[in-house]
């Protein structure tokens, strides 16, 4: 395997409750390769999405190492993990997560136009992606006015503005009747080639992870390697 | 560079606290419907946060403009008509020929417009319909040319200023009082010293040829204004003050020192002062009770006005308070792309900001509106004050919203530009101040909170 563009060895993860400690990763070693789809395959309750988050940089854990893309998630301070999240990650959630007061474009232009790049460029690279995502007509919507699957692909647009080397997406069809789900899974299956990122994908439907080139299973806190 | 790469993320930061505070859809369609709508001006807290400020700056702006256009008014009235801008205390019966040398050197001084010689002092005034106490003005013929007495004195009935030894021109209140009017008989007791432990009325008769006012009740209800000449003869040294009255072009400015300064070493050459340092005064200090008195209710009323601005900033602090707890998710959204810690803050800062800005931009726009046409205001509803009680009861006495007496018949405004920029500064500022709180609480909210929402 060349350089991997995600490592984590012996991630452990913790979460207290009262007295109880209870252990959502323990040991976990992980890599991947760049601009492959990679499936998490598990319950709820799996600690899928907070494996995602560690490797997002949204939750810290315990011990272990986790490079991403040269990023040791583990020595960062957290007032510079702003800057990884800004530039290395897009996340895609299980809820859209779309500001209601915006409208679908200017939903994916924000984290570009708060990055620092001139209004007009971060307007445009929206519109591509609104483009991309088979949405270009919704630009002037917001997001009450538009479906959950359509939602959704604004959702993915957001999480490629700003030209993420990964995309985390978090059961991102969860929330979706069945033809939007397959419409998203489509275009998330289709982001490795049209942008070039890599994707990380967590979900507990089966058929989804399907979409993985390489997929594992997490379950007790461990990951189980299905396909690489 | 560099600056452009630092003000951009700062322009992004602006939109969305303006939008996130103000630019809300009013109406969101049903789920699936598809047509396009903007922005729309919804119902937000922060519409009630910037009425709040704009109606509490608005007394800030009147009370500062009109008791500003007062406070000078009155001082006007005061410096041109009684105390003038400089005082040199003569001794009384000092030489007239020393008196005349001064007043040559001080109407060549440069910025003097006038120098003109006055005795004060106490006497009875009394008619055949009554007595009251009087306050004797002894004023020298000349007075008659000095622009700023002319202006400031209204004559009521008869002329400005007696003309010969026996005449006598009256303030309003005193004539009213004593139910006198031009061409009667007045009667003035003064006191006169026989030697060191004696002293004896002495009765003179004065006609009233005058009948003045200034329009300020409290400075010129006991006038008794009599030639100069005529009261070095009527009253003593123990009861009187004798002075020159120096006016100059400009009182307010720190030349009447200058002017203080070469008046007091004249009057040293002259011998007509062993103490120079309190031989001429400014009208600050001869006034000094009266315009402290002014400044220091000035000064209450403006804090007692300022305390309703600063609760309306707090009550913006509370909104945006609420509105970050209300919207901890979306600004965790925000952070999970990138946002910094003390950008998330400078969302709220800018928000709170820009809302207490609008709040005060719309209430100095409406503050010095109405303090700019408060007359007409007033007026108007003076008009239909009038006409009500005319239609509901016309027996009772009319209401005056403004006492004539009190020069209050006419509210002189003084618009500052000064004061409107401490106000708007320091408004904004405190706006600023009270959305750091919510600021600092909307950095603290970490980007995790999404995993635990879904």
């Amino acid at each position: 395997m060349s350089d991997p563009i995600i490592s984590c060895k012996s991630l452990t993860k913790t979460f207290r409750s009262g007295a109880e400690k209870l252990k959502i990763l323990e040991s976990v070693d992980f890599q991947l390769e760049k601009g492959s789809i990679c499936t998490v395959l598990g319950p709820s309750g799996s600690g899928k999405s907070t494996f995602l988050a560690i490797l997002g940089s949204l939750e810290r854990f315990d011990s272990g190492v986790v490079r991403v893309c040269g990023y040791d998630l583990g020595t960062m301070p957290e007032k510079s993990l702003h800057v990884f999240r800004k530039d290395i990650v897009g996340f895609v959630f299980q809820f859209h997560f779309l500001l209601n007061d915006f409208t679908a474009l200017e939903n994916i232009a924000l984290p570009r136009y708060a990055a620092g790049i001139p209004r007009a460029e971060a307007w445009d690279s929206a519109r591509k992606l609104l483009n991309l995502v088979g949405l270009s007509d919704r630009a002037a919507h917001y997001p009450s006015q538009l479906s959950g699957g359509e939602r959704q692909r604004v959702a993915i647009a957001r999480a490629l503005v700003n030209k993420p080397s990964i995309v985390l997406a978090d059961e991102p069809t969860g929330n979706l009747d069945a033809a939007s789900a397959k419409e998203v899974a489509k275009l998330i299956s289709e982001l490795p080639t049209a942008t070039g990122t890599t994707v990380v994908l967590v979900t507990h439907d089966a058929e989804l992870a399907a979409l993985g080139s390489t997929s594992y299973s997490l379950k007790g806190g461990a990951l189980e390697c299905l396909r690489s | 560079m560099l600056k452009v790469m630092r003000f951009r993320p700062l322009k992004a930061l602006t939109f969305l606290g303006l939008r996130f505070l103000f630019g809300r859809p009013v109406n969101e369609r049903a789920e699936g419907e598809k047509t396009a709508r903007g922005p729309h001006f919804r119902h937000s807290p922060f519409w009630g946060a910037v009425l709040g400020i704009s109606i509490s700056i608005i007394p800030l702006y009147i009370v500062v403009f009109v008791s500003n256009g007062m406070i000078r008014g009155i001082t006007d009235r005061y410096l041109e008509t009684k105390s003038s801008h400089l005082q040199a205390v003569l001794p009384f019966g000092a030489p007239p020929e020393k008196v005349q040398d001064l007043q040559r050197f001080i109407s060549a001084l440069q910025g003097v417009t006038s120098a003109s010689p006055e005795i004060d002092g106490l006497g009875l005034a009394a008619s055949s319909l009554g007595s009251v106490s009087a306050q004797i003005r002894g004023l020298d013929q000349s007075i008659a040319h000095d622009e700023g007495y002319t202006r400031y004195m209204r004559v009521d009935s008869g002329a400005l200023n007696p003309k010969s030894q026996n005449e006598a021109v009256l303030g309003r209140y005193l004539a009213r009082a004593l139910r006198v009017k031009v061409g009667d008989s007045v009667t003035l007791i003064t006191l006169r010293s026989v030697n060191s432990e004696t002293m004896l009325p002495k009765m003179s008769v004065f006609r009233i040829v005058g009948v003045v006012s200034t329009g300020y009740r409290e400075l010129d209800a006991n006038w008794f204004i009599i030639p100069y000449k005529t009261a070095i003869r009527i009253l003593n040294s123990e009861t009187s003050y004798s002075f020159l009255g120096i006016k100059v072009t400009d009182p307010y400015s720190a030349g009447l020192d200058t002017v203080r300064a070469s008046v007091a070493q004249e009057m040293r050459i002259l011998g007509l002062t062993t103490n120079a340092d309190i031989a001429v005064q400014t009208w600050r200090t001869t006034e000094q009770g009266l315009f402290q008195s002014f400044t220091s209710t000035q000064s209450v009323l403006i804090l007692i006005m300022a305390l309703a601005v600063i609760v309306a900033a707090i009550n913006l602090a509370s909104a945006l308070s609420t509105f970050v707890l209300e919207h901890r998710l979306e600004i965790a959204i925000l952070k999970s792309f990138g946002l910094s810690r003390s950008q998330a803050a400078t969302i709220f800062l800018i928000g709170g900001t820009a809302t207490g800005t609008l709040g005060i931009l719309a209430g100095s726009g409406v503050g010095i509106f109405i303090s700019m046409y408060i007359n007409q205001i007033i007026a108007g509803f003076q008009f239909l004050i009038d006409f009500f009680t005319r239609i509901i009861a016309p027996a009772v006495h009319p209401i005056a919203l403004l006492n004539p007496d009190y020069y209050l018949e006419h509210i002189p405004v003084n618009f500052s530009w000064t004061f409107t920029l401490i106000i708007v500064g320091a408004s904004v500022l405190a706006s600023a101040l009270v959305s750091i709180v919510p600021a600092l609480k909307s950095a603290s909210i970490a980007p995790s909170e999404l995993i635990r929402h879904e």
